[in-house]
C-alpha cells in the first residue's frame, strides 16, 4: 500500500499508528521507589521553616518607651489623685466610701484615731 | 490540611500548604506530579537515569519557588511540564548528534504500516514507537509526547512549549508522519514481511 496517497490509506496509518500510542500510554515508563522516596525527602528537607520575627534597634527603643509612658502616667494620675484628696477634699468627699459611721471600722481598729475622717 | 483533604486538594492549594510549611502537602504533590514527569521526561530523554536527574531538579525549582508562588498565575502541573520540558531541551542540546530523523529526507515508504502493527508484540510496538521517538527531532518529539501520549490539550502544549496553538498543531503532525515513516522503516527489524 502507498500510503499518503489516498484519504483511506491515511485513515489506516492513523489508526495503527493511534494503537501504539495506546500501548505507550498503557505501558508509561514508571519511577522506581527509590526515586520517589528521594523527591520526598527533598521535599521534607526544602519545607520553609518559620523564619523568627528579630527585633529590631528601633522597635525595642519604641517598646521600652511605651513602658516608661505607662508607668509614668500611671503614677502621674495616682500622685495628682493624693495631691487633689489632700488639697480639696470637699472635691472628691462625694466619692469617698467612708461615711460618718465608723463603727465597723473602730471596733476592729480600736487604737486609731479616726476623728479626721469626721470633720 | 489533613491527609484526606490534601488528596483532593487542588495542586495551588498544596503549594501554598508546602511553603506554609505542610511537609505532607509537598509529598501529596510529589506523588501526584512525579510519575507523569518522569514518564515525560523518560519519554523524550529515552533514559531513565537522565529523566530521573530531569525530575528531581524540576521539583527543586517547584519547592524553590513555592513561597512566591502566587494562586491564578498558571497551572502547577503546566508550570512543571515547561520545566521538565526545559530542562530536557538543555540535556538534548549537550548531547552529541545523534542522527535524528529529518522529515523531508525519509522516502515515501510503500509497505503496510497497519499490517506491521497488527504482526507486533506488545513489546515490540513499545519498544518501535519508542526507537522512532527517539529518532524525531527535539520539539516535535516533545510536542508529539504531550499531545498523544501525556493526553495533554493544544493550548495546554503550547504554554508548556512557549509557542503558539498552530506551531503545537504543525509539531505533532509533522511528527506524527515522521513516526510512520520511522516505524515502517523498521518493518524488517520487527520481523515484518512484506506481503
Amino acid at each position: 500500500m502507498n500510503w499518503g496517497t489516498n484519504m483511506d490509506s491515511n485513515k489506516t496509518e492513523d489508526t495503527a499508528l493511534e494503537s501504539l500510542f495506546d500501548v505507550a500510554r498503557s505501558n508509561q515508563p514508571e519511577p522506581g521507589p527509590d526515586f520517589l522516596a528521594r523527591l520526598n525527602a527533598d521535599a521534607v528537607a526544602a519545607v520553609p521553616r518559620p523564619v523568627p520575627v528579630k527585633k529590631t534597634r528601633e522597635v525595642s527603643i519604641f517598646s521600652r518607651l511605651k513602658t516608661l509612658f505607662a508607668a509614668s502616667g500611671l503614677s502621674g494620675a495616682a500622685a495628682l489623685g493624693i495631691w487633689i484628696g489632700f488639697v480639696m477634699p470637699d472635691l472628691v468627699a462625694p466619692f469617698s466610701m467612708v461615711t460618718e459611721d465608723t463603727t465597723g471600722i473602730t471596733a476592729f481598729m480600736s487604737d486609731a484615731d479616726f476623728s479626721v475622717l469626721s470633720e | 490540611m489533613d491527609q484526606s483533604t490534601e488528596t483532593e486538594a487542588p495542586d495551588a492549594a498544596l503549594l501554598v500548604a508546602f511553603a506554609n510549611g505542610d511537609p505532607t502537602a509537598g509529598q501529596v504533590l510529589v506523588a501526584r506530579l512525579g510519575p507523569r514527569l518522569f514518564a515525560y521526561a523518560a519519554r523524550v530523554l529515552g533514559d531513565r537515569a537522565e529523566a530521573e536527574d530531569v525530575v528531581q531538579e524540576a521539583m527543586m525549582k517547584l519547592w524553590k519557588i513555592a513561597p512566591d508562588w502566587r494562586q491564578g498565575d498558571a497551572k502547577v502541573s503546566t508550570w512543571m511540564y515547561r520545566v521538565t520540558a526545559n530542562l530536557c531541551t538543555d540535556r538534548l542540546r549537550r548531547r552529541k548528534t545523534r542522527g535524528a530523523v529529518d522529515i523531508d529526507s525519509i522516502a515515501e515508504p510503500e509497505a503496510d504500516l497497519q499490517s506491521a502493527v497488527e504482526q507486533m508484540t506488545e513489546k515490540d510496538r513499545a519498544d518501535a514507537l519508542q526507537g522512532a521517538l527517539d529518532a524525531l527531532p527535539d520539539r516535535q518529539r516533545q510536542a508529539v509526547v504531550l499531545r498523544h501520549i501525556e493526553g495533554l490539550s493544544n493550548p495546554e502544549i503550547a504554554g508548556i512549549m512557549d509557542i503558539g496553538v498552530e506551531a503545537v498543531e504543525s509539531l505533532t503532525a509533522r511528527g506524527k508522519r515522521a513516526l510512520k515513516a520511522a516505524l515502517i522503516g523498521r518493518k524488517d527489524e520487527l520481523g515484518y514481511e512484506h506481503g
